[in-house]
């Protein structure tokens, strides 16, 4: 087990390495130059911009770039700006010319907005995907069980941006219920906060639901096949206690492996919703980064959601070997 | 038994028949668009208030007998016409996209289940990761950097399938393990055939079955990530027109012209809906047993 | 340069909800806005960036000074702060007057006023001014205009204060109280220049490179309290201001809030609604867009509360007049008289947004507009006379052409313009191709000759209200630089305006000068270097307890030193 955990650390450690390089070396040989942007348009001068790919060490070689980079990752770095030098702390992922700002900063920034997005949705989420996956379950073959059938697929069949223009233009234009969602931080105002929140929060729920319900559904039936239940049930328990008591946790158990790795659809799925809300997060961070072509940000950014997954899923993973090797022992 | 087991599957063909619409529209758009009377360039300056911002003139975005969908504000372009060409753009790059998908899975799959230890651990890693990482944030990321010289939808496709590859590859490689202890392949080897034959003429064939129904079910889920990169400004340029395109404009236009927003809206919806039916259709027909393991992409 | 988010509009949620929202205070009619009695309340800002516009006075390119900036920023001169073509005008800002020349306007000399104070209370000498100044010139703050490198003499290649502190000898601070700059070809303009950033003062001692934008110096009426970058900005009275040592900006808030970040739509529908405090609330950075204005026309209440103003701004089809097939004047007129501009206004947000371009100067007093069409080609074209002018110049089956343009549609020079150029072509038998840039490189690549596009769409602003930064850089031939960053695309050269140029820059009277600039644009335009397009107009609006939002010719937007919310 210690072998294996070794080799698989060691094996996501060469992944990250490797994902570092590949992302460097594409973005930063693309013809767009940071120079360019930081310099502007009527005030540029070819003179002008080579001081400024300068100061911004854009004219080193790029493996010499990719080094300090890596550096700055374990050491943190210097970045020269006039007469002050900025310091960019470990782990540095980057220095954004366009907003003056570290990298990791405006990633920390934004990701209050983002985490109260996916946190107050997966409590949605989770509580009626896996409600609605068991009762359907329960009443399996009925009209219930065909109508959630019928409501998943079509779930499935809406993209996240659809179905938030969608709400926006029935709760907030036609309906008039809700303001157009602002972001408000809970600290200044809860209640405000919740406001602004509950059709980004309802949306996101909607999208990622499906997959709950079916799994819930599915290891709801299976669990409910097996023979401790038919015994709890021969031995004349309420149904009650059988359900919620044994049958829910065997069913449910393979909802975390799915949380965990459903990492990336989590995060695809909040871009889109905030971007569609104008959630200042880091989805939109990395819109608009993309759009701004802040080039440190993307990078920042590609890098620490590969980080993440890659991180996760070692995670997951390991946890899977160790909950094997117990099953294999007993 | 394909044929049968789909057939009695009312959705199945449900979403058979609607996809086999929009193929036909997207390869009939210019007929159908001449048959409208209209072409899909054409400014129509009379059909807008310019003085208001260029909504269209008349209800529900102006559709008339000359514009069955009526027409594009500001410009008054004709959407159907944009629509029909949607349609192409959105089938042409989720296709190719898939296409792309299943090459290079099987081809993955196929070496690392032939070929050795070390290779198979690699290229599994490297299977996990593509599948777990998020495929329109990366194709967003590269999609800014490629240079607009190239031809878009052939890039869109090219993105999406790169990054996607993972799920076929995963199922290429569980089906070759378990195809190359079989008898059939065992005999061909001691009949001396080499590996990159077996791998064509043996277990190939074997291949077809599963990565059919997992592309089935990969289509759909191309359609939405082709929509949602156009959405975030990153898809087909303008003036070739897509549905995630046009909802990224017509979200501005919720008030005035509210017909812009439903009709891209509901042919994503229709199009993600009939694929997937279908897919789900082939999958149940194919193998019944089958654990659907695409994930939405948005 | 800043990019709009795609927007999710506005809803008319107001609509319904002025009715029934609670009014503070009733129907009470607003009292006539008294500049004397103006003081008092916390002027709301919402915005959708603070990016790409650094709060550093080195690093703004922002005409006159900009509006946020210029609560802080005292320059030596400013706009002057009225309503129309009168706020097209320069006025004295820090400066007694707004500079004496020499003879032939090559020395132009300010003296500063009494009782001038950094928000800390230290006294504001010329020193800080020159030094102000010469920051702008160091690579570590680029941004600025280039118009300083190019005008003070021996000063093209000073690296800035931090590399050499010896500072640019083109300017000269005899005492505290006066300072001299010596340029190398005479420039009436000298006084709009001296209203940008570059021109505030700026504390040596104080001064922290490129994180003087965390907290710049204030000498304006307000100083920062806090400031996050891209997200919120406070300001607060600088008690060391008064209005007796300025005489342009009223500061009737006490406090200035400004959220940035936020979506236009948001804004837009916020600002409309107007609930708590967002009838307190203005915006610096967003207009109405196209899809807002059918809403107007329904709400009389909301119409009232628009600020209409024009940034004077110019687009156009830029080609190189020396390569064929655009040498020949015939086909260049060809193409003017070809062009549909009904259509191209369409695409540019419609007739309350945009309006046909004849002139190359937009319809501005200030900077000399004079009227003139030379090629009428009527509200949709004359495909007639274009095809006809076409067979003359020896293409009887018509011309093929290519129209690059920007990828993104967040300027009027992206996909749907080039489009509806397009489409106004056919008729003449002109086939379009396009040929779309990505944004970050558009303008680098039309501004190099030797990847300049065959056509480009272009837009063109004016950095002060006058002819000169608006013809000058675009069609004096001694100002096409081979080597990029050249906005003489269309390699335009002709002595006799050379010429004129350089006497109109002698002329440091405004009014006279302007009308030399008109009859140049006339002369310039009659041998049809480009085609014009159209000029931009900006709706905006403000909350229901903002008044003496007004605007003038020079910024296009109302201006956050005279409102009040009291």
């Amino acid at each position: 087990m210690l072998g294996y955990a070794v080799r698989r650390i060691g094996g996501a450690a060469a992944v990250l390495l490797i994902m570092s390089a590949v992302v460097y070396v594409l973005f930063y040989l693309m013809p767009s130059d940071p120079a360019q942007l930081v310099c502007g348009i009527k005030s540029c001068t070819p003179d002008r911009l080579a001081l400024i790919s300068h100061s911004l060490g854009l004219d080193e070689p790029l493996y010499l770039q990719y080094w300090h980079f890596l550096s700055g990752l374990v050491a943190g770095r210097d970045f020269s700006m006039g007469p002050s030098v900025v310091h960019c702390a470990a782990p540095c992922l980057g220095y954004s010319y366009q907003y003056t700002e570290p990298v990791l900063q405006m990633i920390l920034d934004r990701l209050p907005v983002s985490g109260s997005l996916v946190v107050g949705a997966a409590i949605l989420w989770l509580a009626f995907g896996i409600g609605i996956g068991v009762l359907s379950a329960l009443r399996r073959g009925r009209w219930v069980d065909h109508a959630v059938n019928a409501l998943v697929l079509g779930g499935l069949a809406v993209p996240i941006f659809i179905t938030g223009l969608l709400a926006l233009l029935v709760f907030c234009v036609s309906l008039e219920w809700l303001p157009f969602p602002t972001w408000v931080p809970f600290d200044e105002n809860p209640l405000l906060w919740a406001q602004n929140l509950i059709l980004p929060w309802i949306v996101l729920a909607l999208t990622t639901m499906p997959v709950y319900v079916r799994m819930s559904r599915a290891g709801m039936l299976e669990t409910l096949a097996e023979d401790h239940i038919r015994t709890a049930r021969a031995y004349g328990l309420p149904e009650r206690q059988v359900i919620g008591r044994h049958a829910l946790r065997g069913a449910l158990s393979p909802l975390i492996t799915l949380a965990a790795l459903d990492i990336a659809g989590i995060l695809t799925s909040s871009v889109l919703t905030e971007s569609v809300f104008g959630l200042p997060g880091i989805g939109q961070l990395t819109v608009q980064a993309v759009r701004n072509v802040d080039l440190p940000v993307v990078v920042g950014l590609v890098l620490l959601i590969g980080t993440v997954i890659v991180v996760c899923n070692t995670i997951a993973d390991l946890l899977y070997a160790a909950v094997d090797k117990r099953v294999s022992v007993s | 038994m394909f044929t049968g087991r789909f057939r009695t599957d009312r959705a199945a063909v449900f979403g058979a028949v609607v996809a086999g619409l929009l193929v036909l529209l997207a390869i009939l758009a210019p007929v159908l668009t001449a048959l409208e009377g209209q072409d899909i360039a054409s400014f129509h300056n009379d059909l807008v208030d310019s003085a208001r911002g260029g909504v269209p003139i008349g209800s529900l975005g102006g559709i008339s007998g000359q514009h069955w969908l009526g027409v594009e504000p500001q410009t008054g372009r004709d959407l159907f016409a944009r629509v029909a060409q949607g349609a192409q753009i959105s089938l042409l790059v989720a296709v190719c996209a898939t296409m792309v998908q299943v090459f290079l899975g099987v081809v993955v799959g196929l070496a690392a289940g032939l070929g050795g230890k070390w290779l198979d651990t690699v290229l599994t890693r490297l299977a996990d990761i593509s599948l777990a990482f998020p495929v329109i944030i990366f194709s967003l990321a590269l999609l800014t950097i490629v240079p607009d010289s190239f031809p878009r939808p052939l890039l869109l496709a090219l993105v999406i399938g790169v990054l996607g590859w993972g799920g076929t590859a995963r199922i290429s490689r569980a089906q070759t393990l378990s195809l190359r202890t079989r008898d059939f392949v065992a005999a061909a080897r001691l009949s001396g055939a080499g590996g990159f034959r077996i791998a064509r003429r043996e277990i190939l064939p074997g291949l077809a079955a599963p990565v059919i129904t997992y592309a089935a079910l990969l289509l759909p889920s191309n359609v939405i990530t082709e929509a949602a990169l156009s959405f975030l400004g990153v898809g087909v340029r303008p003036p070739t027109s897509s549905w995630g395109q046009m909802l990224s404009t017509a979200t501005t236009w919720f008030r005035s012209d509210v017909m812009y927003v439903l009709i891209p809206a509901f042919m994503v919806f229709l199009t993600v809906l009939s694929f997937t039916l279908m897919g789900e259709g082939v999958r149940v027909a194919l193998d019944p047993r089958t654990t659907r393991l695409t994930r939405k992409a948005g | 340069m800043t990019w709009r988010r795609p927007s999710l509009l506005v809803a008319g949620v107001l609509l319904a909800g002025t009715a029934t929202a609670c009014g503070g205070g009733g129907q009470s009619t607003a009292t006539a806005f008294d500049p004397n009695n103006c003081q008092g309340g916390t002027l709301e800002i919402l915005n959708q960036d603070d990016a790409g516009s650094h709060l550093d006075p080195a690093r703004l390119y922002t005409s006159g000074g900009g509006n946020i900036p210029s609560l802080l920023f005292r320059t030596l001169t400013t706009r002057t702060r009225k309503a129309g073509a009168d706020g097209a005008k320069v006025a004295p800002d820090l400066a007694t007057d707004t500079g004496q020349p020499n003879a032939d306007a090559t020395v132009w000399t300010y003296h500063l006023r009494d009782g001038l104070k950094f928000e800390d209370g230290t006294p504001i000498t010329s020193a800080d001014v020159k030094y102000g100044i010469e920051r702008g010139f160091a690579a570590e703050l680029p941004g600025g205009a280039p118009y300083l490198h190019d005008w003070l003499v021996n000063a093209q290649n000073y690296p800035g204060p931090y590399k050499d502190p010896n500072g640019i000898p083109a300017i000269e601070t005899p005492d505290a109280k006066t300072i001299v700059f010596h340029l190398n070809s005479p420039h009436g303009d000298f006084p709009y220049l001296a209203t940008a950033t570059q021109f505030a003062p700026v504390p040596k001692a104080l001064d922290k490179g490129a994180d003087y934008e965390k907290h710049p110096i204030s000498s304006g009426p307000y100083k920062i309290e806090t400031y996050d970058k891209g997200k919120s900005v406070v300001l607060v009275r600088n008690t060391n201001w008064s209005r007796a040592v300025d005489p342009n900006r009223l500061a009737c808030p006490d406090r200035i809030e400004g959220t940035y970040g936020l979506d236009q739509a948001v804004i837009n529908q916020r600002l409309s609604t107007g609930t708590g405090k967002d009838a307190d609330a203005v915006t610096t950075d967003t207009d109405l867009g196209p899809s807002e204005l059918a809403q107007l026309d329904n709400n009389p209440e909301l119409a009232k509360r628009v600020a209409k103003g024009g940034f004077p701004y110019t687009y156009y089809i830029a080609f190189d007049n020396t390569k064929a097939p655009f040498d020949n004047p015939k086909v260049r007129q060809a193409f003017s008289y070809a062009i549909d501009r009904t259509s191209v206004v369409n695409a540019a947000g419609g007739s309350s947004l945009a309006y046909p371009a004849t002139t190359f100067l937009p319809d501005n007093k200030t900077m000399g507009y004079q009227p003139f069409d030379y090629f009428p080609a009527g509200r949709n074209g004359d495909p007639a006379k274009a095809k006809q002018l076409l067979a003359e110049a020896g293409f009887p089956d018509g011309i093929t052409v290519t129209l690059a343009h920007r990828s993104a549609d967040f300027n009027q020079d992206g996909p749907k313009v080039a489009t509806a150029v397009q489409d106004a072509y056919k008729k003449a038998g002109i086939t379009v191709k396009l040929q779309s840039i990505e944004t970050d490189s558009y303008s680098t690549t039309v501004d190099n000759p030797a990847t300049q596009p065959q056509m480009a769409l272009q837009g063109w602003g004016a950095d002060w209200p006058s002819g000169g930064p608006f013809i000058v850089p675009i069609f004096d031939g001694r100002q096409y630089l081979a080597g990029g960053g050249n906005f003489n695309t269309a390699h335009f050269n002709d002595p006799k305006v050379n010429a004129e140029i350089d006497e109109i820059n002698k002329i440091t009277d405004p009014a006279q000068a302007a009308q030399r600039w008109g009859q140049l644009d006339a002369e310039i335009m009659k041998q049809s270097p480009a085609v014009l397009l159209f000029h931009t107009t900006q709706l905006r609006l403000y909350g229901k307890n903002v008044k003496n939002a007004f605007v003038s010719d020079w910024t296009g937007v109302y201006d956050l030193s005279q409102v009040s919310v009291k």
